[in-house]
């Protein structure tokens, strides 16, 4: 097919298609990234994908006018649209959808919307240093959970097992997915941990101040002020917190992530 | 004609139904050990946290909720096919393992467990009681549904009544009856009356099958009694109570979507009482409410479990229109047997309750500050650094006090003038129906927020049943929501538009007119918008108006284009 390798060798319509494949990519691409590698993903806002836009016109645009000959070849169909009388057609056609679509952008920004307050958060913002847990100072980073070297597994884990179902049922439910019978009137609504973007992400020590300062321990960009995630330093005991962790990746079959990859990275903090 | 109701979802393959026949037909003790032990295994990781270990229905969690789980050792079941006081069918239980119990904590399991497990689980919680040994229990035969019509749902209407189903449910469905306050269920543990107009909470389902079954068999265990013997004893027919299915499922609309956002519409003049007209025009919204389970004390039993609220504004006063079904005007000493047995059956995991009834109560909160960007005030109330501005009622003495909140409970009364609010309380037929008026701009604006239009503002609410011991603490709550008050459309929202399609269009002819210009060939504009805009060659007079205005022979206008434009740009 020449007529194909000839549209694609001409660079208007390799500008064209450079520019349809780089909305592509900003506006479903990116969102399909985290999750590959298990972090909970998100839509890219429009003003982004704009600012993105914006940038990639710019890069063709110099690709186009790198050099003498392909400018002239990239200006030629864009002329031709404009004087060629074979192309009226067109040319009016453009002249009356362009100012129509320009009206109705115009007046979509210009309408009235009903939307809720924007209220972006962070999922697992950065830890504490340290933290005060009912009158004791416990620095996070390296922390390592103390009931795993000291009696059974299997123990922890019953005693969890109650500290949970008394306790996080009503929320995290009896699937760990998320949707207790209470979960429906939360927003956010609490996490799942049969998700691979949660609890699996993280190491016990993280998990641990999660629980124990729960929603109003997050920092401004968790929006503390909409988690209904409880401070359990309130009701539960260090050991208590402990187990339930312990409890939480039994019954969940995942492996908390381990202290020795980060402190070889030689990054102590958390996503 | 007659058949056998079966269930919609499920075990519809011919391979299941044969699977679940045979378990059904070896009583459990012929059970192989192996499946014995894979349903133990099941049941020990998935169901011991409410059900107990030995199946009682003990479990860790079980004082966390009403209703309480099911104790596997009475082989009592709520959702069959099968006569009342019979035993389930394994299609039965598995309908309800499959599908979970709306309503309550006991939630389905058809995502989490394979159809295997589930069919061992439930052949290990029948072992929990000798009753299945014996022989399967039978379905009953349900005749097929007569079609829906108008005169059915008011036969359907007349007959609700000849049964005496209001004196549970209520007159209105909403679970008000005069028995309602004295109800428990075989164990001892008080039960409500279903809300008939909530259908989302129907233990068994809330197609017109599901509760048609639910009154033909009953709900073993609780006081809602089978009315299979009224036909057999030929006081109303068959049909009949199916047309008392369709009528009460007539009485409400399927589960709300929920918005976060709640509109107030623009109205000459908003309403004086809550009973006015206008509300049942204005557009409803479903908030869910939950028990309060994040400070102390807790509260895992909450009465009130969701409200509608209608809003509408003037311009000049914001009124919003909130009810909710609540079976009494609190406190009220009918409902003192009920407290009672309450205190005794759920956890007192943060402090007893005590048995004393309080009023009805329901908690309207905003941000004191609108100003804050993205931050609002903690949900519950508000915090120190972020306090709300919240509207508290009381039912008795009906009250409604203007004020502060820094937290649940913290409330120190006065932002603004509370004569700036003004509200009115109406209960019927076991419903509250409240509604509160403010200006949208307060006396004093330093102390109260302004409610602007156009913009969405954070809401949240709170309620209370006083008759369950509930209180500003112990009671159900909301996540913040928002409300949208209209604002009129501005004149610039049709000019702006017009002007932007006029510039482009202009600035479009422009770019054309110029690169014909520069190509020399059109010299000017008659001639290239006759160009654009004509689809044959523009007519003679045209062209030759258009060649004495340029002062050149119209021949020359007349040589096609292309043949004069195509040479030097022919593709290299
Ligand atoms: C009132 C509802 C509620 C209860 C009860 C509750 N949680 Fe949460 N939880 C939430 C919500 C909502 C979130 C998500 C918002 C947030 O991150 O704060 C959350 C988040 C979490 C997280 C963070 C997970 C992550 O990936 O960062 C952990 C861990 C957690 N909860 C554990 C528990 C444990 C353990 C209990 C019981 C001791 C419990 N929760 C009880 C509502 C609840
Ligand atoms: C979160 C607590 C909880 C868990 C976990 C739970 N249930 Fe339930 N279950 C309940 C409650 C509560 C009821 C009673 C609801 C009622 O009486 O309206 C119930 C009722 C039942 C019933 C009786 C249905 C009927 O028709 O009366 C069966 C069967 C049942 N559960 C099976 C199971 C099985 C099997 C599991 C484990 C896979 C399980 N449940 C796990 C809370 C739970
Ligand atoms: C003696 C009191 C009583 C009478 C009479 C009574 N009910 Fe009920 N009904 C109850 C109770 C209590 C429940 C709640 C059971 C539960 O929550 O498990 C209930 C539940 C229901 C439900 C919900 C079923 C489900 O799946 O959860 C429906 C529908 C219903 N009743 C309809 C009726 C109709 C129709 C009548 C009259 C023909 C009637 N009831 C008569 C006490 C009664």
């Amino acid at each position: 097919m020449p007529k194909l390798r000839e549209i694609l060798g001409h660079p208007f319509w390799q500008a064209v298609a450079l520019l349809v494949a780089a909305y592509l990519l900003f506006k479903w691409g990116i969102a399909v990234l985290p999750p590959l590698v298990g972090f909970p993903s998100a839509p890219v806002p429009q003003s982004v994908v704009l600012q993105y836009m914006l940038t990639a016109l710019v890069g063709i645009l110099i690709y186009v006018s790198y050099n003498e000959a392909r400018w002239r070849r990239f200006k030629e169909p864009i002329n031709a649209t404009l004087v060629d009388a074979n192309k009226r057609w067109l040319r009016a056609t453009l002249l009356v959808l362009v100012p129509a679509l320009v009206g109705f952008v115009a007046y979509d920004q210009s309408r009235p919307k009903v939307s809720a307050p924007l209220q972006l958060r962070s999922i697992h913002p950065a830890p504490p240093g340290q933290i005060t847990v009912r009158g004791r100072t416990i620095r996070l980073a390296g922390l390592e959970n103390p009931l795993r070297s000291r009696g059974t597994i299997e123990e922890h884990s019953r005693e969890g097992r109650r500290v949970y179902y008394q306790n996080c049922l009503p929320c995290h439910g009896d699937l760990l997915d998320g949707k207790g019978h209470f979960a429906h009137g939360f927003s956010p609504t609490p996490l799942a941990f049969d998700d691979a973007g949660t609890i699996a992400q993280l190491t016990e020590s993280f998990v641990f101040w999660r629980i124990a300062k729960g929603g109003p321990g997050l920092p401004r960009e968790g929006a503390p002020w909409n988690s209904a995630m409880p401070a359990w330093e309130d009701f539960l005991t260090e050991d208590e917190i402990w187990s339930v962790i312990i409890f939480l990746y039994e019954q969940s079959g995942w492996e908390p992530r381990r202290w020795e990859v980060e402190e070889r990275a030689e990054g102590a903090g958390h996503e | 004609m007659s058949r056998v109701v079966g269930w919609k979802e499920g075990t519809m393959e011919t391979g299941l139904i044969a699977l679940v026949m045979v378990l059904a037909i070896i009583p459990s003790f012929h059970l192989s050990a192996q499946d014995i032990e894979r349903g133990k295994a099941v049941y020990e990781k998935w169901c011991t946290g409410c059900h107990g270990d030995t199946g009682a229905g003990d479990g860790d969690a079980a004082a966390y909720m009403l209703p309480r789980p099911r104790d596997f050792r009475r082989a009592v079941y709520q959702i069959r096919t099968t006569a009342s006081g019979e035993l389930p069918t394994d299609d039965d239980i598995r309908h309800v393992v499959d599908q979970g119990m709306p309503g309550t904590a006991m939630t389905g399991w058809k995502s989490r467990l394979t159809s295997g497990d589930r069919d061992a689980v439930i052949a290990y919680i029948k072992s929990f009681s000798r009753f299945f040994d014996g022989a399967p229990p039978q379905s009953v035969d349900f005749p097929s549904a007569p079609r829906i019509s108008d005169d059915g749902i008011a036969e359907g209407a007349r007959i609700y009544g000849e049964l005496e189903c209001f004196k549970c449910h209520g007159d209105r469905g909403r679970g008000d009856g005069t028995s309602a306050p004295t109800m428990s269920d075989d164990w001892d543990f008080p039960i409500r009356p279903t809300d008939l107009t909530r259908p989302w909470t129907f233990n068994g389902g809330a197609e017109v099958e599901d509760i048609y079954r639910a009154i033909r068999t009953g709900l073993d265990g609780t006081p809602m009694p089978s009315f299979s013997d009224v036909i057999d004893a030929e006081i109303i027919t068959d049909e009949q109570l199916w047309r008392v299915a369709q009528y009460v499922h007539s009485l409400a609309p399927g589960r709300p979507r929920v918005r976060e956002v709640i509109r107030a519409g623009r109205t000459a003049r908003v309403p004086d009482d809550p009973t006015d007209s206008a509300w049942v025009e204005a557009e409803a919204f479903y908030v869910p409410l939950v028990g309060q389970i994040i400070v102390s004390p807790r509260w895992f039993t909450p009465a009130v479990d969701g409200i509608w609220v209608r809003a509408l504004h003037d311009g000049e006063r914001l009124a919003l229109h909130i009810a909710w079904s609540d079976p009494s005007a609190s406190p009220d000493p009918l409902w003192q047997e009920w407290i009672e047995l309450l205190a005794t059956t759920v956890t007192d995991a943060d402090g007893a309750l005590e048995p004393v009834q309080g009023p009805d109560r329901f908690t309207i909160q905003f941000p004191a500050r609108l100003s804050d960007g993205m931050a609002r005030p903690y949900f519950l109330g508000g915090d120190r650094r972020r306090p709300a501005y919240t509207w508290r009622w009381r039912s008795s003495p009906d009250q409604l006090e203007v004020g502060t909140s820094t937290g649940l409970g913290q409330f120190v009364a006065g932002a603004g003038a509370a004569s700036d609010v003004a509200h009115q309380a109406v209960f019927a037929d076991g419903q509250w129906q409240l509604q509160v008026t403010r200006t949208l701009i307060p006396r004093d604006t330093s102390a109260a927020p302004t409610f602007a239009e156009g913009v969405a503002i954070p809401i949240a609410f709170r309620a209370a049943d006083g008759s369950s011991g509930e209180t500003h603490v112990r009671g159900s709550v909301s996540a913040w929501y928002a409300i949208y008050l209209d604002a009129p459309i501005s004149a610039t929202v049709f000019v702006m538009p017009v002007v932007a399609t006029l510039v482009t269009a202009g600035f479009g002819l422009l770019v054309v007119w110029r690169a014909q210009r520069r190509e020399g060939t059109r010299r000017f504009l008659p001639e290239a918008t006759c160009d654009i805009f004509s689809s044959s060659r523009c007519s003679d007079s045209w062209h030759a108006a258009a060649a004495k205005l340029a002062h050149r022979p119209a021949t020359r206008m007349l040589v096609p284009l292309s043949s004069r434009s195509a040479a030097p740009r022919s593709p290299a």
